[in-house]
């Protein structure tokens, strides 16, 4: 089967129908749960901080997002629009702090770091791309 | 997608139960589901029916802690599936919070 490559609005119900999409994607390709929970942990994050960091008034912006599992391989790659932007640069949480002393920024790219075998940042052509992979017999 | 939460009160105090996942597009209903009940003195979420909690769950997770405590009243967790424990684990959250495996135990442990 071939990758899979689904386009929606940089907004919370694109972000929702993109996670549908997965959960076809991973029916489909019958990955294991705990794959396919922690990929989807790790998109969420990843959709989110788009929708909540890159748009800009007026102009929606759109992300797309292309699954392709190559056993044992499976690679998620989230692309768009907008200004330079590496959220993986974030400086890691303190995971120690007191209750009184959590902060949760920097948390999510700290859990898809953690969740998935490997996450890279890239600048191509005037688009922000991070790709994603995880192995499905780790 | 919402979030089904159940919700049973006992002669213990009040358990309840999140159905579903917990993300970027749900949390918003858990937090005005769950800090609805920050006063109450003794809460129990159990997590058995979810199918996964992102860090827009897990803030909420920490805002109900910090609730709860200023209410002084009693909160814990119980039945967190393997995910989502995974997931609190790297967070650091496991720490932050009382977590038992069952609703029974969960309710015993504040009764203490």
């Amino acid at each position: 089967m071939a990758a899979e490559t689904i386009t929606a609005e940089a907004s919370a119900a694109g972000v929702s129908g993109l996670a549908a999409a997965f959960d076809g994607f991973s029916r489909r390709h019958v990955l294991p749960a705990r794959v396919i929970e922690a990929s989807q942990v790790a998109l969420d994050e990843l959709l989110s901080n788009i929708v909540k960091a890159g748009v800009e008034p007026g102009n929606p912006a759109e992300i797309q997002v292309s699954f392709d599992f190559l056993d044992p391989v499976l690679e998620i790659v989230v692309s768009y629009n907008g200004a330079p932007f590496d959220p993986l640069a974030r400086k890691d949480p303190d995971t120690r702090a007191s209750l009184d002393d959590r902060a949760v920024g920097g948390l999510g790219i700290y859990l898809v770091k953690k969740l998935m075998d490997s996450v890279t940042y890239e600048r191509v052509g005037g688009e922000n791309r991070l790709r994603m992979t995880k192995r499905i017999d780790a | 997608m919402s979030l089904e939460i159940r919700e049973d009160r006992r002669e213990t105090g009040l358990l309840l139960s999140p159905v579903g996942r917990i993300d970027s597009n749900t949390s918003g209903e858990l937090e005005r589901a769950l800090l609805a009940k920050g006063a109450e003195p003794r809460l129990v979420v159990d997590l058995s029916d979810v199918e996964y909690v992102s860090s827009a769950g897990l803030r909420v997770f920490l805002m109900l802690a910090r609730k709860v405590k200023a209410a002084d009243g009693r909160l814990a967790l119980c039945a967190l599936p393997p995910s989502v424990r995974q997931v609190f684990d790297l967070a650091g959250f496991t720490a932050l919070f009382t977590v038992e495996s069952s609703p029974d135990q969960a309710f015993e442990r504040l009764s203490s």
